[in-house]
């Protein structure tokens, strides 16, 4: 129910544009550029760009889920019930990571029948595996955002910069190894780096020996940024309760 | 009205809007780091492909501070009514002496003249990070050039404000329409490149042709005339579409009664 109410997107008027539309287009852009200015081929390009799309369901909704509590006025309700804070944050998780996944899985489609996208045969397990992880980090760090948003006057400023910053640090479209030290370091602190890599080589015919290390760093990061959510969820709490700032926007 | 007290007008609206704008977070990121990351983007992909000279770097450059221009005028403009009508300032304007459209006309100049600062501020990235050389072959042009394109682009502006509020949800047509005129305009990735039925869009595009007449100032080899041409022209086709649209869409408000409603 939360999904429905907080989710600003969930509406037909909304959702197509935005996450259908929107990846459409933002595949198509970076395919084409990228295959004039590397001459790569465009399928390089609507990988990476098909799983960053995921972003933008798994950090903008959950910026949302979060920090629309406090917009729409619901915040101090919730925290008035003696409802378990565990079961409540990660309640929130299971739609955006399905939604982040059935728009990734769009656009997937969409580069296999416009810009060459192939997968080996046998790969799709592996590739859902890793699709489905770095979905789930994409959506840990998107609850960061959302917990960072209960104290900023706009948090979906945060959540843009966060979504720019995977197109930018994470190989999406720019090989890990072709970028300066110091934004391989950012990368590979950001979700999606590792879970990427992991669906390109799973793709390129890579079993689960081969990438399994990935997805598991993977994973791991994405648990990292949920723990870290969770606490500076209940840290911002415990603080608005003490300075009675629970409802101050 | 006088033309004097018509020109001071807009010019209020104007430097009042891009004052509304410097304080939005979003505005801020929209028409300033967006352009930087997709110029830096941008730039590691040229020189993926090994073409990194200085011309390529302005190249780069403008065109990414352009993307930042046409999401500002996209965002800005797309719900600039919309916003009159959420802060109940709407009917006020519509029942102001002045003329509405003036306003809405000021309004929209405000969010490209606040988008423009944007290709300052790539244009600087691209000197202080990456050496880039600040050049124009025609730089007697390039004002001519640049004032074109703020008022394609702020014509086109008021078109999109006219008809994005005939649909209830204008953020959602801005997040769909970002990155198709990005590439169909050619700000990126040469037009030429596209396939062939693409380019008869890209003709009917303010940011195609202001990106003509900006590159065409700075690293082209003729001086850009068509491109400027093309900008006031399509300026007045915009603006005659955007008028009747307002007149349109304000008639119907007030019959329907719908003027102040969300």
């Amino acid at each position: 129910m939360s999904y429905g109410m907080l989710f600003n997107w969930a509406r037909p008027s909304i959702y197509i544009p935005t996450l259908i539309g929107g990846p459409t287009f933002q595949l198509l852009f970076f395919a084409a550029l990228g295959s004039y200015a590397t001459n790569r081929s465009p399928a390089y390009f609507a990988i990476g760009n098909a799983v960053q799309v995921s972003a933008i369901a798994g950090v903008f909704g959950m910026t949302m889920a979060i920090a629309n509590e406090r917009w729409f006025g619901t915040l101090p309700a919730i925290l008035a019930t003696p409802a378990n804070r565990v079961a409540l944050f990660a309640g929130r998780f299971m739609p955006f990571v399905l939604n982040g996944l059935l728009v990734s899985l769009y656009a997937f489609a969409l580069g296999f029948v416009f810009l060459g996208v192939r997968l080996a045969p046998g790969s799709l397990a592996v590739v859902g595996l890793a699709l489905l992880v770095t979905v789930f980090a994409c959506t840990a760090i998107g609850a960061l955002q959302g917990a960072i948003s209960l104290r900023l006057r706009d948090g979906l400023f945060g959540a843009n910069l966060v979504t720019m910053s995977i197109l930018l640090f994470c190989g999406v479209n720019i090989p890990m190894n072709e970028l300066p030290g110091w934004m391989q370091v950012v990368g590979n602190l950001l979700p999606f780096t590792h879970g990427l890599e992991a669906v390109r080589q799973a793709a390129d015919g890579a079993g689960l020996g081969q990438v399994g290390g990935l997805i598991a760093t993977e994973a791991l990061i994405g648990i990292a940024y949920a723990v870290a959510a969770f606490a500076l969820f209940v840290y911002l709490e415990r603080s608005a309760r003490a300075n009675a700032t629970l409802d101050v926007r | 009205m006088s033309g004097s007290r018509t020109l001071r007008l807009i010019s209020f609206v104007t430097w009042f809007n891009v004052k509304m704008l410097l304080s939005s977070e979003f505005f801020i990121l929209l028409t300033f780091i967006s352009p930087l990351i997709f110029a830096t983007l941008a730039f590691f992909l040229f020189k993926s492909g090994g073409g990194t000279a200085g011309q390529t770097l302005l190249y780069v450059a403008l065109g990414a501070g352009m993307m930042g221009v046409w999401s500002t005028t996209l965002f800005g403009c797309g719900g600039a009514i919309a916003w009159q009508r959420w802060e109940g300032t709407l009917e006020l304007l519509v029942n102001a002496p002045s003329r509405y459209d003036y306003i809405l006309v000021g309004q929209t100049f405000g969010a490209v003249v606040f988008g423009f600062y944007g290709i300052v501020a790539t244009l600087a990235w691209g000197v202080l990070l990456f050496g880039m050389p600040l050049e124009a072959t025609f730089p007697l042009i390039l004002p001519l050039s640049l004032l074109a394109a703020i008022v394609s682009l702020g014509a086109l502006g008021m078109l999109i404000a006219t008809t994005f509020v005939l649909y209830r949800h204008a953020n959602a047509l801005g997040n769909l329409l970002e990155y198709p005129i990005w590439l169909v305009a050619g700000l990126l990735v040469p037009v030429a490149t596209l396939p062939f039925w693409v380019r008869p869009i890209s003709w009917l595009l303010a940011p195609t042709w202001g990106m003509e007449a900006i590159r065409g100032a700075t690293i082209g080899a003729d001086p850009p005339i068509l491109a400027i041409a093309m900008c006031f022209i399509l300026a007045v086709v915009y603006y005659v579409a955007a008028r009747v649209t307002l007149v349109f869409v304000l008639a119907k408000a007030r019959r329907d009664a719908t003027l102040s409603l969300q």
